[in-house]
């Protein structure tokens, strides 16, 4: 691992190799810009680089000056594979029973001293205690997708790459692991694992084969690209799903049911429209008088749906419902009108009134989180 | 080498300058210079010990430190006087020190100036200077006070760290 100071010498003497000493000082104010942007470690040598070693001799025989060479020693710089994935967001991911395509990130960093390819795969089994939490559920249909479009958020369709190409030195990547969450039951929480594996890079859009450290006692290492594993262990001495040195990483991340039920309650009012002495003035709750129920359901959760809610009331004894009075609305003004929608029903809402049980339904697909829907009908007295 | 050898043979018994002028091999002088890279070996002895051993290259990665290793041996018939070994750290590796056994090399941060490192400054960024550092050495220097006689040999090596 290279440092700051470092690396401006190595732009240092790079630069003095190519230039004048003259524009030094202006070379060197630039690299000061560079070491500042953290490209610290990119000057790590690139694997493959042939380093050559030539000294120049001078010396005297019988007073006369002479200069040679010494011959040339030569090595290949090996592939030191390092890399790290680290889970890229605060917590858990939150989700709702059934949803689909949910998503966890993930960051992968390339510090090997060259290019290469990672393969990607996920898993349901990870190791207790390294999250908070028991998982009591697992993900279906798990899929691990690489940000194609670099833009850190998954896109459907866009981010469709399933392994990581050409990720060039000190280059990072997200990484989503994305899948659908059980309708049913009442989990709670869901881990996920990210493994990495460093492969052969090369080949643009080919997807390499995983790297294989080279047996150093193998003769003939000195002038090949030797594969050295360097990386660490991603989850600690502590847990199994990775160890140090064997060009693989993990990271864990999980997906919490956030919000299961919302605080929905029901109120209903009654109030006598007509009746056959008063008519509209004054209506008192004398036989054959209208009377109106108003039923009015309330979402107190902020920010979340109530889906499918369905009202049922039995119309009381010694009273007859009045067809066609069924409305379902938004609520109207308190004490004046019950709904704001005319006799019927607001597109969506469905009601109906079974004669044989004398039940009301009213059927409403959503009540959006803080909002209410009201619905009434009337019944004569008998 | 036997060619080398024979050159050097010719060469170092008519004594002419001109031939070495005009010879190809160059390098055939008497006097001569191999470049080796070696790593550090660290090997466990019998009681117990570790000693430092040089072994080739087979693998090295960024951070790693390799040893230049420069062997000369004088095979003409005439002694070699003045001899200097310069050599310029390669841009990939930052210079560290002189390798165990080797004589403490000259060094410089420029190629032109050599001295101690301790006596070396480097320009800064901001237009003043500052002590360098080993990363900046460019270039190690032996020079021999001695004459090296006939059939006589030996070794200069530093280490340096592959960036």
């Amino acid at each position: 691992m290279t440092t700051d100071p470092t690396t401006t010498t190595i732009f240092n003497r790079e630069y003095k190799a190519m230039f004048a000493n003259k524009i030094r000082l202006l070379l060197l104010s630039g690299t000061a810009v560079l070491a500042t942007t953290g490209t610290a470690h990119a000057a790590e040598t690139v694997a493959g680089t042939v380093i050559s070693n030539t000294a120049q001799v001078t010396y005297t025989v019988n007073g006369t000056p002479q200069s040679t060479n010494s011959t040339t020693s030569t090595f290949v710089v090996d592939r030191k594979v390092n890399f790290t994935v680290v889970v890229d967001q605060a917590a858990n991911t939150k989700v709702n029973l059934g949803q689909v395509g949910a998503v966890t990130s993930f960051k992968l960093t390339n510090t090997t001293n060259g290019a290469q390819d990672f393969l990607l795969d996920s898993a349901q089994a990870v190791p207790i205690g390294i999250l908070p939490g028991v998982p009591d559920f697992t993900m279906s249909n798990l899929k691990v997708f690489v940000d194609s479009n670099g833009n850190g958020v998954y896109d459907p369709g866009t981010d469709t790459a399933t392994f990581i190409d050409e990720l060039a030195p000190d280059a990072s990547i997200e990484v989503f692991i994305v899948g659908d969450v059980p309708t049913t039951g009442s989990p709670n929480l869901a881990l996920v694992a990210l493994h990495a594996v460093a492969a052969s890079g090369g080949a643009t859009g080919t997807k390499g084969t995983a790297l294989i450290p080279t047996d150093l006692n193998l003769g003939n290492a000195d002038n090949t690209v030797d594969i050295v594993f360097a990386d660490n262990d991603s989850d600690g001495l502590l847990y199994l799903g990775d160890i140090a040195r064997n060009g693989q990483g993990i990271a864990y991340s999980g997906y919490e049911i956030g919000v299961r039920n919302v605080a929905l309650t029901v109120t209903k009012t009654a109030r006598v429209i007509s009746d056959d002495v008063n008519l509209l003035v004054n209506p008192k709750a004398l036989p054959g008088a209208t009377v109106e129920y108003c039923l009015t359901v309330n979402n107190a959760t902020l920010l979340t749906s109530a889906s499918n809610v369905v009202l049922t009331d039995v119309v009381p004894a010694n009273t007859t419902f009045v067809p066609g009075t069924l409305t379902i609305g938004l609520p109207g003004v308190l004490g004046v009108t019950c709904t704001l929608a005319a006799l019927g029903t607001t597109t969506g809402y469905t009601g109906a009134y079974d004669t044989t049980s004398k039940t009301v339904t009213a059927t409403i697909p959503t009540v959006l989180g803080g909002t209410s829907v009201a619905a009434s009908f009337r019944v004569t007295i008998n | 080498m036997f060619y080398t050898t024979t050159s050097v043979r010719r060469i170092a018994t008519t004594a002419l300058a001109a031939a070495l002028v005009t010879a190809p091999a160059y390098a055939g002088g008497p006097i001569q210079v191999s470049s080796k890279v070696m790593v550090e070996k660290k090997v466990a002895a019998k009681d117990g010990t570790t000693s430092v051993t040089l072994a080739p290259t087979k693998k090295v990665v960024p951070g790693d430190k390799v040893v230049f290793v420069l062997d000369y041996r004088n095979t003409g018939a005439q002694p070699i006087s003045n001899l200097v070994l310069d050599n310029p750290v390669p841009q990939q590796l930052a210079y560290r020190s002189p390798a165990q056994g080797s004589p403490t090399p000259e060094v410089s941060v420029d190629g032109k100036t050599y001295g101690e490192l301790a006596t070396l400054r480097v320009r800064t960024a901001a237009g003043g200077q500052r002590p360098a550092s080993p990363d900046d050495v460019t270039n190690v220097r032996w020079r021999l006070a001695s004459p090296v006689t006939a059939g006589a040999h030996g070794q200069f090596a530093f280490q340096a760290v592959l960036k």
